[in-house]
């Protein structure tokens, strides 16, 4: 079987990023001087997916301040503004006013990466309106918001987006969620990720998902809760995003070849979320892994 | 019926003055830094402060003798403004976690985490089980009551603030991917009871035995999991066993409808400290709809009959300085929600570290006013002749 891996989500900043936009906040450098190391950083990224051999490139939306900041900043009708905790880690995101009818006025740039070779993160339509704390809808959303971004990330050969939904698993929502996605153009490949969250509640609905995979966190989600032949893929979120940890080869793949037994669709490696919970440092040795795990367990799988 | 009074006091962190917090990373001092040592030494009438001055200008001063003025100022400061209660600022301790996991064995750093935009934090892992070898803060303690005859209140980070906000290569790490709810519960409670009894335990132990007479426990991170309430009682009840001072816990920035009914298996605690104002209007007015940072979990205070409340009527993350109408307002709704004023004592919502000096003394002071506004209406009333 073909074990492809990614790393969507945010990439956590090198400590000379961090420090870099410390000081531009304390005005003690120019805006240059983060962007500088920003192009420093994206490359190093990038390089690591590359030595990993990971099967699509992200940017590591190493310039997002959290999932949603970009698309508010570049929308017509949505604030970024009050500071609220993302699930339960001790991270912020700052929730999105309504300030109009949302509208994306210019998409986010596509990162300068090979077409064909990249996938893009972008929050699911009903996350964004959990963002906005229920003053759009996600079908308004997907519609005016996400569809033109896609739309943009599919004209500069993006090959695979990454929905992430870090609500639904926890909240609900799934027919919001699905009535939602039939808004989002399918000229490029969907996924839609579920991070740090039990999916088992959502796991058999999202089977009707217009999607292609389904990113499961099996740090949160036990493996019998994985319906047998699942008719999508499994993005398997094996690197845990939220531990220092560094996964044990022996142990990925016990689990993956007891994945496999439950046939589903497809089987993709991934991280369970954001790799902006651990430090640059440990985040990189995660994507080693992750790009090992994928070419010793073709066979496995 | 004795006359209302309300205790005031702080919560714990204030900021560190530009000339303590350059001293310890080495940068070099500039004359605003003495300058502002000498406005503050003159506004809070710090005794001898002419000394400090002098060592900050001629850079003789050691780090251990910075932190010993650090401290001083900041009980005058606690104590200029009128609190009942008072510690040091925490002006010893870098920060509430790495203050803990930086002198227990059992952690080690593992960089930095984005708190929100371009602020991060560090963060350690647990890489084997938790320990001491003594109690961490008692030479803080005894500097604070050399230095101050008001009660002194002693904050220590929680056990399981301490767990959530730590990485687990110890307790969960094998095993982990696609285990059962249930066997990641059990490893975070094995997590919690380890630091509860081997690293907190000792400490408040060494305090108490030192004089300590009132232990707040710091639990920011309670309610990030409400289906873990559980066990930051349990770590709250280990933690504290068998010692005799007052004991109160501090939650900040919380869903606090997950405390209850677990909060009601608290040993002997005294008091939840929470934020309040930080969710309220800034208008004044006692009326329910006034007060909307305050009304449902006072409620539950209500419906509940345990714990104490320590009312937040400041709000920590503004500049804006509570006037002391609004202070008494909040603290007349409290008791006109809990129908007793002796289950109310008044408090900030939060440590003040993120306000300058200048902002903190107005608060604080506007905090103390507002409380005596409070017991002047509430022991008016009760003085009052009965009406024919």
């Amino acid at each position: 079987m073909e074990l492809k891996a990614y790393a969507p989500g945010i990439y956590p900043r090198s400590d000379a990023l961090v420090r870099a936009t410390r000081d531009l906040d304390r005005g003690r450098v120019e805006q240059d001087a983060v962007d500088d190391q920003l192009e420093r950083d994206l490359r190093e990224f990038v390089a690591a997916q590359e030595r990993a051999g990971l099967a699509l490139l992200s940017d590591g939306m190493l310039g997002w301040q959290d999932l949603f900041r970009p698309l508010a900043e570049r929308a017509d009708g949505l604030v970024a503004r009050p500071l609220t905790r993302f699930l339960d880690t001790n991270t912020f995101y700052r929730a999105l006013l309504v300030d109009g009818k949302p509208r994306l006025a210019d998409p986010v740039p596509a990162p300068e990466l090979p077409a064909g070779r990249w996938l893009a993160t972008l929050p699911s339509p009903l996350a964004l309106a959990r963002a906005t704390g229920g003053g759009a809808s996600p079908l308004a959303l997907a519609a005016s918001v996400l569809a033109p971004q896609i739309e943009a990330y599919a004209a500069a050969g993006c090959s695979l987006v990454v929905l992430a939904d870090p609500f639904v698993a926890r909240e609900g929502g799934v027919g919001e969620l699905l009535s939602s996605l039939g808004e989002l153009p399918q000229r490029t490949p969907l996924a839609l990720q579920l991070p740090f969250g039990d999916a088992k509640p959502v796991l058999r609905e999202l089977a009707e998902a217009p999607v292609q995979a389904v990113g499961v966190d099996f740090y949160a989600t036990s493996l019998d809760s994985v319906p047998e032949d699942y008719p999508k893929e499994i993005m398997a979120g094996v690197i845990d995003s939220r531990s220092s940890a560094l996964e044990s080869p022996a142990e990925i793949s016990a689990f993956v070849a007891r994945l496999s037994q439950r046939s589903p669709a497809g089987l993709s490696l991934s991280t369970n979320g954001d790799l902006q919970f651990v430090s640059e440092g440990i985040a990189r040795e995660k994507i080693a892994r992750l790009g090992r795990f994928q070419t010793e367990l073709r066979v496995v799988a | 019926m004795s006359d209302v009074r309300f205790l005031t006091r702080e919560i714990g962190s204030l900021g560190k003055p530009s000339w303590r917090a350059k001293t310890f990373v080495g940068r070099p001092l500039e004359a605003t830094d003495v300058a502002e040592a000498e406005r503050w030494g003159k506004k809070l009438e710090v005794e001898g402060h002419e000394e400090l001055l002098e060592g900050l200008r001629t850079g003789s001063l050691s780090r251990a003798q910075v932190d010993d003025w650090a401290a001083i100022y900041a009980i005058r400061l606690l104590e200029k403004v009128g609190l009942d209660v008072v510690y040091d600022g925490e002006q010893r301790r870098t920060e509430m976690y790495d203050h803990v996991a930086a002198f227990a064995q059992g952690f080690e750093l593992r960089g930095t985490v984005r708190s929100f935009d371009n602020k991060y934090y560090a963060k350690a892992a647990v890489v084997e089980t938790p320990s001491v070898g003594g109690p961490q803060d008692v030479e803080e303690l005894e500097f604070v009551r050399a230095h101050t005859d008001r009660v002194v209140k002693v904050p220590l980070t929680g056990a399981y603030t301490m767990e959530d906000w730590s990485y687990d290569e110890h307790y969960a790490h094998e095993g982990a991917l696609g285990a059962s709810a249930e066997r990641r519960y059990e490893a975070r409670r094995r997590f919690v009871a380890d630091v509860a009894r081997n690293v907190i335990l000792p400490n408040v132990e060494g305090l108490v035995a030192a004089g300590a007479e009132w232990i707040q426990i710091d639990e920011p991170a309670a309610t990030t999991k409400p289906d873990e309430v559980p066990l930051v009682v349990e770590g709250f009840n280990e933690a504290t066993r068998g010692v005799s001072a007052k004991k109160s816990m501090h939650i900040c920035f919380s869903d606090y409808s997950a405390l209850w009914p677990h909060v009601l298996e608290l040993d002997d605690c005294l008091e939840l400290q929470l934020e309040f104002a930080n969710r309220d209007s800034r208008e004044p007015g006692t009326r329910t709809e006034d007060r909307p940072g305050y009304a449902d979990t006072l409620k539950l205070f209500k419906e509940h009959g345990y714990p104490n409340v320590g009312l937040g009527v400041l709000d920590i993350h503004s500049d804006f300085v509570e006037p002391p109408e609004l202070v008494r307002d909040r603290i007349l709704y409290a008791v006109d929600v809990l129908g007793d004023p002796e289950r109310i004592q008044v408090n900030p919502d939060c440590g003040l570290r993120t306000r300058s000096w200048d902002v903190v003394y107005e608060k604080l002071a506007h905090m103390v006013q507002g409380a005596r506004l409070a017991e002047h209406e509430l022991n008016r009333a009760h003085a009052a002749p009965a009406q024919a």
